[in-house]
């Protein structure tokens, strides 16, 4: 069932309940699965290990972004050809990861991004949703790219692509980043209709409004010191 | 007077400081020479400092002196900002690729004949 070549990265920090379970959905139709355990404190590495994945540990804390580009690095090594980003809290529906690689396949992107504004989202809460709309805003105003969600953490990169993008925003800012990039190298982008489960748990660890704004500061510093 | 001792030997270490620093960075240890020299030049002669503030438009030369050090202090705060970056760059490096390290590494072992000499022997 899983196309060869194919690999998934997660990024994950202290997601020991739920991340096993995560990585056994995956596994179900993508076998090549690496978890990139960010230095948790709460057996996250051996969850993930028991689900059947690769672990990558981080040393110390490092953030997700830098959590991703380990990953991406590490399937990059192993020969993949088309590498998914998945996060790591249960939000992301594993059926997914067929429709991104099949957009790929009848567009040809270089990239593909997950869109729950052309797909769905389950129990979205509206504040969140305000928030992510504002960052799209945001998105389209300085990259140029006409993209309807931003900060989804299901994509598809084909390894050309993998290899060209460098994410350096360690934190939360690499989603602008990843987008920002994209525009710069000239890569092809679609957008592929997908579903986020937005749980109980996956609330409680998600964004606020607050690390919106610090994301805003990090984005602008790194644009004064380029 | 105290207070010349104490500010002039304090400038003086800062001059020695510069001058030990001449060949590891020529522009910061030049800058603080200079700094250093002015300073000892305005506590002997306090008045210059008033003459000079006069001439900037400020009421006194300490006053002077005061603005001069903010604007000093803020921009070692920014150079500061950005070494420290640059850092967190090199330490993230650093981390990844003791990660991808040690993957390939179990990897390798958990594959005899793939590198691996003596797979029993890794924890």
């Amino acid at each position: 069932m899983g196309p060869g070549g194919v690999w998934v990265v997660i990024p994950a920090y202290n997601e020991g309940p739920v991340i096993a379970d995560v990585v056994e959905a995956v596994r179900a139709s993508v076998p090549e699965v690496v978890v990139v355990d960010d230095c948790s404190s709460d057996g996250t590495r051996e969850a993930a290990l028991s689900g059947g994945a690769a672990v990558l540990r981080h040393p110390i804390n490092l953030g997700q972004g830098a959590a991703l580009q380990t990953g991406i690095r590490h399937a990059l090594s192993r020969g993949a050809e088309f590498i998914i980003t998945f996060d790591a809290d249960g939000q992301h529906r594993a059926e997914d990861i067929a429709v991104l690689l099949d957009t790929q396949r009848r567009t040809g992107a270089d990239v593909v991004i997950g869109s729950r504004f052309l797909g769905a989202t389950e129990n979205l809460p509206a504040s969140r949703r305000v928030i992510l709309k504002l960052a799209v805003l945001f998105t389209r105003m300085t990259s140029g790219l006409k993209v309807t969600d931003a900060h989804n953490g299901l994509r598809l990169l084909t390894r050309s692509a993998a290899q060209r993008i460098e994410i350096r925003q360690n934190r939360m800012a690499h989603a602008s980043e990843i987008i920002d990039q994209i525009r710069r190298l000239g890569l092809s982008v679609a957008e592929a209709p997908v579903t986020i489960v937005y749980t109980e748990y996956s609330l409680r660890k998600g964004q606020r409004l607050s690390n919106a704004l610090n994301i805003l500061a990090e984005l602008f510093i790194a644009r004064v010191n380029k | 007077m105290i207070i010349q001792v104490l500010l002039i030997s304090g400038l003086a270490l800062c001059l020695v400081y510069a001058f030990l620093q001449r060949r590891k960075n020529r522009l910061v240890s030049r800058t603080l020479a200079v700094v250093s020299l002015a300073g000892i030049y305005l506590v002997v002669d306090p008045d210059r400092a008033n003459e000079m503030a006069h001439l900037a438009g400020v009421g006194r030369g300490a006053d002077l002196i005061v603005y001069c050090w903010v604007v000093i202090s803020l921009m070692v705060s920014v150079n500061l900002q950005f070494k420290i970056m640059a850092l967190g760059g090199d330490i993230t490096e650093l981390a990844r690729a003791l990660a991808l390290q040690e993957a390939n590494r179990s990897a390798s072992a958990a594959t005899p004949g793939l590198g691996a000499q003596d797979p029993g022997s890794s924890g």
